[in-house]
């Protein structure tokens, strides 16, 4: 985890991070296990340190955290049920489930040591699920982003070219995309969610900038 | 006619556009700036997979078009462009990974007009004026697949920059499979080369280069089969990381998609591969063609990655062992 996002995190708990960034570590964090720990433990030291040093109080927060997420029943998913994939996606929209509701107790924390009622309900509801929309048939025409984008159904099996491969492969593609959509292709390239690129020079090129 | 009303009408004409609103008008104006503006800005990419918030540092001088583009969610990779190439760097890695792009420079870089036979396989519609919080008015328009072999945009552009602030990505039936959105957007015609400079440590990284090796008159491979509206645009040879000789590399395109087509020599004790794998926008279908690992990639629904790479033959292969050739409007 770099300092960059370890910082963001420290903001999110204090309510520093803007709006914008908030709403992307979420969906950072429903889909990153050690960005999760990180968060726990953060909040709990937090929760210490506004308990004047109570840490059985403290404690008391974070099992609260873990009995709400064991109870919290499944909800549905924001995501269009691909055959075979359904599996995959029940689990995933369980843990933005889980996510969301440790997210609001996480925040219920804050609400323990700043005793300001009225901002911790304002904090706690902004953290609430939102509900299952169907996905539209047509493109919206507002400015709200859609409750769900859609994944190309794969042709086959997904598990033809190792992750790493296809990066490169995305690399030398790159160059020819349209340009309408080379902004996409590039962004797909630099997201951290690619895992490593193949790093064998081919025979004959050069190692040198 | 008082003077209030007709004051009050002459301010409408003058604040009315000054040309009709056709969606067609609007990618031109649309393509112009995005050819010629030079800008530094903020956006976000969503998608099923993953949202990804990134910053865009675009500079057009002499000529010359220089992009960097930086990940501000993670790791801070980077993509550096100048002109034909792309370096980029993985500070995570300890890697960057140059790679130059072969054939006319020319090529793709603008945006096609979509009459003729364009209009064969996209729709473009005006959609009307919508205002968005960040940026105000903006013009919408659509671009809608005919068929299910390439995707659709809904764009909307800045009535004033003419830049697209806002694009979605969509399936043939519309549904969003990427937004891409501006969050800050600031015009600069001064920008330095400094603002090209990636923030990691050049000296720090491996590097791999990825480099055209030469341009074939006559490729070694072709595609028996394409989707309605394609056509080869390049075919070389290249070199790719982790692949021991340089692969064919050939480049199918509607005019607005586009479509590469990796050939292969098997490596030595390495199993054949099958299948789809997919980021974000860009998918990849790979298969077994003759002997050699046929690997498709980009932005197009997966079948149409399917039908190219399952219907690529060697050049030298008879008529007999063209596959069917379905819906082949060369």
């Amino acid at each position: 985890m770099t300092d960059r996002i370890k910082e963001q995190l420290s903001a999110f708990l204090d309510g520093e991070l803007p709006d914008p960034e908030s709403a992307l570590l979420v969906k950072r964090l429903e889909r990153d296990d050690d960005l999760r720990g990180a968060l726990s433990r953060y909040s709990l030291i937090g929760a210490v340190l506004r308990s004047d040093g109570d840490v059985p109080a403290a404690r008391q927060v974070a099992a609260r955290v873990s009995a709400a997420i064991a109870q919290e029943p499944f909800r549905g998913v924001a995501f269009v049920r691909m055959p075979g994939r359904d599996t995959l996606l029940r689990a995933a929209a369980g843990l933005a489930v889980a996510a969301s509701v440790a997210f609001g107790a996480v925040l219920l924390v804050q609400q323990v040591g700043t005793q300001d009622p009225a901002g911790a309900e304002a904090m706690v509801a902004k953290a609430e699920v939102p509900p299952v929309q169907p996905v539209a048939d047509e493109l919206d025409t507002t400015d709200a982003p859609p409750e769900a984008y859609v994944t190309p159904p794969a042709t086959d099996s997904p598990s033809g070219i190792p992750p790493a491969e296809f990066a490169n492969y995305l690399v030398a593609h790159y160059g020819y995309a349209s340009p309408l959509a080379r902004r996409s292709v590039g962004a797909g390239i630099i997201s951290d969610d690619d895992p490593s690129f193949v790093d064998t020079a081919p025979p004959g090129e050069s190692n040198d900038p | 006619m008082s003077a209030r009303p007709a004051i009050a009408f002459a301010l409408g004409l003058a604040a009315a556009p000054a040309f009709a609103e056709s969606g067609q008008e609007w990618l031109t104006r649309m393509g112009a700036a995005l050819n010629n503006a030079s800008y530094v800005g903020e956006f976000v990419s969503e998608s099923a997979e993953r949202t990804e918030r990134l910053a865009i540092t675009h500079r057009v001088r002499d000529g010359v078009v220089s992009e960097r583009l930086v990940s501000l969610s993670g790791h801070g990779r980077e993509l550096v462009r100048e002109n034909d190439e792309v370096v980029v760097y993985l500070p995570d890695q300890k890697l960057a990974i140059i790679e130059r792009r072969s054939g006319r420079s020319d090529l793709m870089g603008a945006l096609p007009q979509f009459e003729g036979r364009m209009a064969s396989w996209y729709k473009v519609d005006w959609v009307g004026r919508e205002t968005l919080d960040d940026f105000g008015p903006t013009a919408v328009v659509a671009v809608r697949p005919l068929d299910g072999y390439r995707f659709g945009y809904r764009l909307w552009i800045d009535v004033d920059s003419h830049m697209p602030v806002r694009s979605d990505l969509a399936d043939g039936s519309g549904r969003v499979i990427e937004r891409l959105r501006f969050t800050k957007l600031r015009f600069d015609d001064n920008i330095p080369d400094s603002a090209f400079e990636p923030a990691v440590d050049r000296r720090k990284l491996r590097w791999v280069r990825q480099s055209p090796q030469s341009e074939e008159e006559t490729p070694a491979w072709r595609a028996a089969q394409v989707p309605p509206g394609f056509r080869l645009s390049v075919s070389g040879m290249q070199a790719l990381a982790g692949s021991g000789a340089p692969v064919n590399h050939l480049v199918y395109s509607d005019g607005l998609a586009t479509v590469s087509v990796f050939i292969q020599t098997p490596e030595p004790g390495k199993a054949p591969m099958q299948g789809t794998t997919r980021s974000g926008v860009a998918s990849a279908f790979t298969t077994v063609v003759d002997g050699h690992q046929v690997t498709a990639v980009g932005e197009v629904p997966p079948r149409t990655l399917k039908f190219i790479a399952s219907g690529l033959r060697p050049a030298a292969a008879p008529e007999g062992a063209t596959p069917a050739a379905a819906s082949n409007r060369h």
